[in-house]
């Protein structure tokens, strides 16, 4: 018997860890060059300005607005994906429908890590002009002088997003070369986002909050002026978009001809973690709820994202009370100061009258919309307090100067009044409805203004708390009916003694123990 | 032995019968039909006439006035077009150009048939429920469509015709968010619009002519990129 011991060792020859990043950078080089996304790039980034650029420019210049239609309701996605999908699967068809599979198959390297190749340059294209086409908006935005913070999240979900089109259409064209495999992904796209938008608009809380396209309780005008956009949803919504891709590019690697046992294991692995991934973050979606500042999950949300953003507001005057807004809102100072300049005047020297009236930040609310809190007066000096996210701010989604000026005087007479956040006792009712005519809304437009977008809640309650007295439930009412006949008794009274009466009563109807017998 | 004093190929003389030569014309159409995948045409078309079906069905739409109602029935037409675009694609380049004088005839005659298909199926479709502006509009806005997927065919190649219907869905659906009315928009105008009538079968009108004489891009003298 003999022993090894004096055998010599025999080295193995060393192997060379670089050759095989090198080849696949290599593919990866070959597959950009040849890949035809570019070709398509002219056309989208057309789409991409007449649907996505081109209708921000009517809002006025604060982010959350400019970008509600293009970032909050993810039109920037809808532009890109569906057409990279159709690339996508064309490209992933190409081996089918050139009778090249079994050709490829016996290469050196398993199909799937080729397809890989093949995707990643289609994806590096795609989010790239992605990133690129957004940068290039962002740049201009920044150019005209656009106000707050831009929403970065966004732009991650988007580009996520596209990068999960780009991963499903080149499955959809791997695992069914054709000809048709480019228009049906691409239409599949379209109709995902198209159901994704219907799903988006009607749900405000629950699963649907994952949908890109749901801008319920995540994009309000607070979110970037006021405090930072809550990043608590992007990143669930990144968490399932990539989680939706890893499992599309698994999907690929399943067909018995991607490679080798191992690897079609391996894809099967990738592809459970994808849907894990999407169906972790579905779940956090479910736990979303609405905080003061946009959409909380709580595995998700860092403390330090609830802290206000500073600023020095800028001021005017109006009825010799300053008035001081958030610089952002410093295109709206002079329509505010115009919009106060007859309630201030008419409550000066009442007890409770405001010395000052500033922008407050206000908080998100499902049920109210963007009005989650109500205007006040409070403090010492009474200082009134003002959140003007969710008026209708002249020039945003239709919204008219005269419109918002009656917003902010119904709003404000309300707050003098004491009516808080509900719609108040018939007294305060009527002498809301007198303050208001004091300002310059007639009786006759109140029931038409209650009824008008962007107020709280409360607004519609008086409508038809007003219009239910005269069996009246769904339309705005004649101004008439037991609260306008008190305003109009009220009001038909010589404005020194109105202003008398008010001076006497005011604590009294501010704490809701006035009747409407009880009015001059 | 020279064919100098051949002036006819063998066997000219006999006349062909009517109907071997019938014959020979159907088996040419319907070569150049499975060349085109038109039957897989055919069944997605089916497929996407019950898409319809099940959408009008089960009331789908999206949130909104009547212009956001007709989404989802334009993006089901959308796809029928789409699909009639891709079926211009050809394999064959020059050698099927140089066959012979019935290449624009037989262009002509799959993409007039494969749209009354859809028409057909979508039609059929529509009988799930109710349409916005009916039937009517529904073989404008599908005509439409297919002329601007048969014009990306003959511009871009039949491979991308696909994304001429896509493009103008996205366009159309920004132009209803903004209330827009032009005739070139035909979705927006009532099923009954002269304009809009004229604008959509112009562009069909172009659309077939573009592919009857031309081809799509891709298979002729004028390679697609790929």
């Amino acid at each position: 018997m003999t022993t090894a011991t004096s055998a010599p060792v025999r080295h193995q020859p060393q192997r060379m860890p670089r050759a095989v990043p090198l080849t696949a950078a290599r593919l990866l080089r070959i597959e950009l060059r040849r890949n035809p996304m570019p070709w398509i790039l002219p056309l989208i980034a057309l789409l991409f300005w007449f649907d996505s650029y081109r209708p921000s420019t009517t809002q006025p210049p604060i982010w959350a607005l400019r970008t509600f239609w293009n970032m909050g309701q993810g039109h920037t996605i809808i532009d890109f994906g569906p057409f990279v999908a159709g690339l996508a699967a064309w490209v992933g068809s190409r081996d089918g429908r050139r009778g090249i599979a079994d050709l490829v198959t016996a290469t050196a390297r398993p199909r799937w890590a080729a397809q890989l190749a093949t995707w990643a340059a289609t994806a590096i294209w795609a989010v790239g002009a992605y990133l690129v086409f957004v940068a290039v908006m962002f740049g201009v935005y920044a150019h005209q002088g656009v106000q707050g913070s831009p929403p970065w999240w966004w732009v991650a979900v988007g580009a996520v997003a596209v990068t999960a089109f780009s991963a499903a259409g080149f499955a959809v064209g791997a695992l069914f070369p054709s000809r048709f495999a480019a228009p049906l992904a691409a239409f599949g796209g379209f109709l995902a986002m198209v159901m994704s938008s219907q799903t988006g608009f009607s749900h405000t809380s629950g699963w649907a909050l994952i949908l890109p396209t749901n801008s319920n309780g995540n994009y309000q005008p607070l979110s970037g002026v006021f405090y930072p956009y809550l990043p608590d949803l992007p990143i669930a919504r990144v968490m399932f978009l990539a989680g939706i891709a890893v499992a599309a590019l698994g999907l690929a690697g399943l067909p018995a001809g991607a490679g080798g046992p191992g690897l079609r294991r391996a894809a099967a692995v990738v592809m459970l973690a994808g849907v894990a991934a999407a169906g972790t973050a579905v779940g956090l979606a479910g736990t979303a709820r609405l905080g003061p500042h946009g959409m909380v999950i709580p595995a998700l949300h860092d403390a330090a994202s609830d802290r206000p953003i500073r600023y020095t507001p800028v001021c005017g005057q109006s009825a010799g009370v300053p008035v001081c807004l958030n610089p952002a809102y410093r295109q709206f100072l002079p329509d505010v100061t115009a919009a106060l300049r007859p309630v201030l005047g008419e409550v000066a020297g009442l007890p409770g009258g405001p010395a000052r009236a500033a922008q407050s930040a206000g908080a998100y609310s499902s049920g109210e919309g963007g009005a989650g809190a109500p205007m006040t007066i409070s403090g010492r000096p009474p200082v009134l307090r003002m959140p003007l996210g969710s008026l209708n701010l002249p020039d945003v989604f239709g919204g008219t100067t005269a419109q918002f000026a009656g917003q902010l005087r119904l709003l404000s007479v309300h707050a003098f009044a004491g009516a808080g956040a509900g719609p108040g006792t018939p007294a305060q009712q009527a002498v809301q409805a007198v303050l208001l005519q004091g300002a310059g809304v007639p009786f006759a437009a109140q029931p038409g203004m209650l009824s008008s977008v962007g107020l709280p809640s409360w607004a519609q309650a008086t409508m038809h708390e007003q219009a239910t007295e005269q069996g009246k439930n769904h339309t705005p009412a004649p101004a008439s009916g037991p609260v306008y006949a008190a305003a109009r008794r009220l009001a038909a009274l010589r404005p020194a003694a109105r202003h008398a009466w008010l001076a006497a009563y005011l604590g009294a109807l501010r704490s809701g123990q006035l009747s409407l017998a009880q009015l001059p | 032995m020279t064919a100098a004093g051949i002036h006819r190929p063998p066997g000219a003389g006999h006349a062909r019968p009517a109907s071997r030569r019938a014959l020979a014309t159907l088996r040419l159409a319907w070569l150049y039909l499975v060349s085109r995948r038109a039957l897989a045409a055919v069944a997605l078309l089916v497929a996407l006439g019950a898409l319809l079906w099940a959408a009008l069905h089960g009331n789908w739409s999206v949130a909104g006035g009547a212009a956001a109602r007709q989404l989802i029935p334009l993006v089901i037409e959308t796809g029928a077009a789409a699909v009639i675009a891709v079926t211009t694609f050809g394999p064959f380049g020059d050698t099927e150009r140089a066959t012979g004088r019935w290449l624009p005839w037989l262009r002509l005659g799959t993409a007039v048939l494969l749209t009354a298909a859809a028409a057909g199926a979508l039609a059929a479709g529509a009988a799930g429920g109710h349409l916005p502006g009916g039937s009517l509009a529904l073989l404008r806005n599908l005509a439409g469509m297919t002329g601007t997927g048969l014009l990306a065919s003959a511009a871009l190649g039949g491979a991308f015709g696909w994304t001429g219907p896509m493009a103008y869905w996205l366009i159309t659906e920004g132009a209803l968010a903004g209330a827009w009315t032009t005739p070139w928009i035909w979705p927006a105008r009532p099923a009954r619009d002269l304009g809009g009538a004229l604008c959509a079968y112009g562009v069909f009108a172009a659309g077939i002519v573009a592919v009857t004489l031309l081809g799509a891009r891709d298979s002729g003298r004028r390679p697609a990129p790929e």
